[in-house]
């Protein structure tokens, strides 16, 4: 009996070795990888091309984007666009995309506006990781994509 | 999981008339979980809840849709102009992403 008792005893042992060892190569794992990510992450030259189709923007004076030059807190920073373009039938303000550049995920609101609107207008508040750009990815009606930007100080970071 | 939400239309100025532009301005208290932090309490870090998606309309008719994603803050604000038809209701409905649905809506009346 003693013997079948040892027996038993080893493959006992020998099975928790087995399952536990792969949660012990997980946690391993775990700890290299980065700890911190979304599930939405895109990079800002991803989210520009996925909008603009590969297009791109051109730098433009039209958009007025009015930020704080410095956010103290970078979990509230109020973003204001005006877009100084007619909004008309025929021709309007299509789209506004709001941008920024180190967080993890770049998007922030994509707007679809109708020519019902009157002016090409957006207020919101966004989360800032760090010091960075916010940028405006205006639409028009043409099919044609313009942007401006403003870099944004932040002291203490909004994200997570 | 039909939570029902506290929420607020402004129409900026107070006073207006048909035909002139007004500001819509939509504000509803939500988390906005981004999904990296954690509880104080529990220590576990809090699942994604965050404000997905946004119709602004006006007696049915939807004028501005709106995409958002977790990078907005905490009791998110927003806000857009108008033209006055005419009397009427301003509607915005709003989903988020573990499956909320709310609506908010406001009387327009127009003076003059």
């Amino acid at each position: 009996m003693k013997r079948r008792e040892f027996i038993q005893s080893m493959f006992a042992v020998s099975a928790v070795a087995v399952a536990s060892a792969p949660s012990i190569v997980m946690a391993e794992e775990a700890k290299k990888a980065p700890a911190k990510k979304g599930p939405n992450d895109m990079s800002y030259d991803e989210a520009v091309k996925t909008i603009t189709d590969g297009k791109g923007a051109k730098d433009s004076d039209k958009i007025t984007l009015k930020a704080p030059e410095i956010a103290e807190n970078g979990a509230v920073v109020p973003i204001k666009v005006t877009v100084d373009y007619p909004m008309t039938e025929k021709e309007y303000v299509k789209e506004i995309h709001i941008l920024n550049t180190a967080n993890g995920n770049a998007r922030c609101a994509d707007v679809m506006l109708t020519p019902a609107n009157e002016v090409g207008y957006f207020a919101t508040r966004v989360k800032l990781s760090k010091t960075q750009d916010v940028v405006a990815l205006v639409g028009l009606s043409d099919g044609t994509f313009i942007k401006a930007s403003a870099s944004i100080k932040v002291t203490i970071g909004g994200c997570g | 999981m039909a939570e029902k939400r506290k929420s607020m239309i402004k129409i900026k100025p107070k006073k207006f008339k048909v035909g002139d532009t007004v500001k819509v301005d939509f504000i509803v208290i939500h988390p906005m979980d981004t999904g990296l932090k954690k509880d104080k309490k529990t220590g576990k870090i809090k699942p994604a809840h965050y404000i997905d998606n946004i119709t602004f309309s006006f007696d049915g008719k939807p004028f501005t849709t709106m995409k958002i994603w977790e990078t907005v803050s905490i009791n998110p604000y927003f806000s857009v102009n108008y033209k006055v038809t005419g009397k009427g209701k301003i509607t915005v409905d709003y989903t988020d992403n573990q499956g909320e649905k709310n609506s908010k809506s406001k009387k327009v009346k127009p003076k003059g």
